[in-house]
């Protein structure tokens, strides 16, 4: 079978769900983005439906924060109002240029914020849904050939940001246990055993890239960017036997 | 000729939408007999008023004569709902790579039988094209599809077999479905782009179509000469400025149409 894309294991970001106290970090986990991606600036807007609550975090300046904040700019900022309605990433080229975008983009730039960038909408299971935008000032060109070489790894650090913000909510503490299936929990089991993904297809008698769909739905499942962490928190929740 | 409407473009495109909801009616209710809701001849679910993206098919009329549904794993999705019956109770895969597809079908009555263009094959083929190069350029990886037994065989026939499947087959009305994986991987495109000698890039841009179906509207509501003008004036000069071929092809199907409403504007009029 066709090898996926390594997206777990390109990108060495510090895994959210690891630290004692995750929200604490969530900006500096965007700076890590930026970097990693070459991107200008990382933001992550989401809201909890539980309770209204509304999160963001960024990486622009403060004065910047605080202009967009004084001006209500949240409530008609297209990047966030009209991108999350998709559900693939939104090149901001395909934003109308109306009185709405003009509004933000036209201060944006007396900020040094450019209006070229992508919006990567989140939906999670329980109608909570968030964000995340990234610009970047490169010509048109570089900024597509870029996008295409990092839009699978966005879309997993957009997804795992998302459920770390609304799981750090302690509203949403209900909705924590992890609902994995057999197969999930199976897959894992041979992997804390040290199985190979081939050697788990060779057992389960499915294709290597199920086994890895699975192990991604598990990971995503356990709020977990790399496997190891994933096995990790299945054993402390005692999903699986430790190998 | 594939275009994809979302919740951020279908403001422009209520008819095409209209004629797709028509289609759904016509092909899983009354052709393949699942148990859908079909309201006024139009088949709609609650999944409808997600936001979810639909990758839609037009012949060389801009007639709709295929479609497809797709929501993503992480939010709500009709694997993790309607078809959990697929899943036997366990709990739906969810990954922010992996997309749903769902409600494929093709317009078997409007289509030729054979190859070429405007048949059933070369429509099927080019759904299938324009949903795996939308979702790859989404940062998409594998696409999770519910369909049945016969759209299995198809997917098979046409170099574009899933690699797997997740669950058992469940009953759906009269047909049993079931979920099959696909990788939207270039090997995959490139196979499935052989078999259907299609090489050309399947998308049509965006704004040709909302033109053509704001003109239509324009043209039936309000055929006056002084309008007809224009129109005609718009099209020569869309065919004159034309900068590829798909362009002055989609310009001169526009005067062709337009043509028609000129002629029973006028008659009207005498």
């Amino acid at each position: 079978m066709h090898k996926l894309p390594g997206v777990y294991l390109d990108y060495d970001l510090f895994d959210l769900g690891a630290l004692p106290d995750a929200s604490e970090d969530f900006v500096g986990f965007l700076f890590n983005i930026r970097e990693k991606f070459g991107l200008d600036d990382v933001a992550y807007a989401g809201m909890n439906p539980i309770n209204g609550s509304v999160f963001g975090h960024v990486t622009y300046g403060d004065a910047w924060k605080m202009h967009y904040v004084e001006h209500g700019f949240h409530r008609i900022d297209p990047t966030l109002q009209k991108a999350r309605r998709s559900i693939a990433p939104v090149d901001w080229s395909r934003l109308e240029r109306d009185q709405d975008f003009r509004r933000v983009f036209d201060d944006a730039r007396d900020f040094g914020i450019h209006d070229q960038g992508l919006t990567i909408p989140v939906r999670g299971p329980y109608g909570d849904i968030g964000g995340l935008s990234v610009t970047s000032s490169l010509s048109r060109t570089e900024w597509n050939k870029l996008k295409s070489d990092v839009i699978v790894g966005l879309q997993s650090v957009a997804v795992h940001v998302h459920d770390m913000v609304i799981r750090s909510d302690s509203l949403s503490n209900l909705l924590k246990t992890p609902n994995l299936s057999q197969r999930e929990i199976e897959v894992l089991q041979w992997i804390s055993a040290g199985k190979s993904q081939q050697d788990i297809a060779d057992i389960l008698t499915i294709s290597n890239r199920t086994v890895e769909v699975h192990l991604r739905s598990a990971r995503h499942k356990l709020y977990a960017l790399t496997t190891a962490q994933a096995v990790g928190r299945a054993i402390s929740m005692g999903l699986i036997y430790p190998g | 000729m594939i275009i994809v409407i979302d919740a951020l473009n279908r403001h422009k495109f209520p008819k095409l939408l209209d004629e797709m909801f028509k289609l759904r009616a016509r092909v899983f209710g009354d052709r393949l007999g699942w148990d859908v809701n079909i309201v006024n001849g139009r088949e709609r679910d609650h999944f409808d008023d997600l936001d979810p993206a639909y990758v839609i098919g037009l012949d060389d009329d801009g007639d709709v004569v295929s479609c497809v549904r797709a929501l993503q794993t992480t939010g709500p999705h009709m694997l993790a709902d309607v078809f959990s019956a697929i899943l036997d109770g366990e709990p739906p895969i969810r990954s922010a790579t992996i997309w749903e597809s769902t409600r494929f079908c093709v317009d078997t009555k409007r289509l030729a039988r054979g190859t070429g263009r405007n048949t059933v094959s070369y429509a099927t083929c080019e759904l299938m094209l324009g949903s795996l190069e939308y979702a790859q350029a989404s940062g998409i990886t594998d696409i999770i599809t519910v369909i049945d037994p016969l759209m299995d065989r198809v997917l098979k026939r046409s170099d574009n077999a899933p690699y797997d499947y997740v669950g058992k087959i469940a009953d759906m009305g009269k047909v049993p479905a079931l979920a099959a994986l696909l990788d939207c991987t270039d090997e995959r495109i490139t196979r499935l782009r052989n078999f259907a000698g299609i090489h050309h890039d399947v998308f049509v841009a965006e704004d040709e179509i909302a033109a053509a179906e704001n003109f239509d509207s324009a043209a039936e509501n309000n055929a006056t000469p002084r309008v007809c003008a224009d129109l005609a004036q718009y099209c020569d000069d869309q065919i004159s400025t034309a900068a590829t071929e798909k362009e002055k092809y989609a310009a001169l199907r526009l005067r062709a149409a337009l043509a028609d409403r000129i002629r029973s504007g006028s008659g009207m009029r005498a």
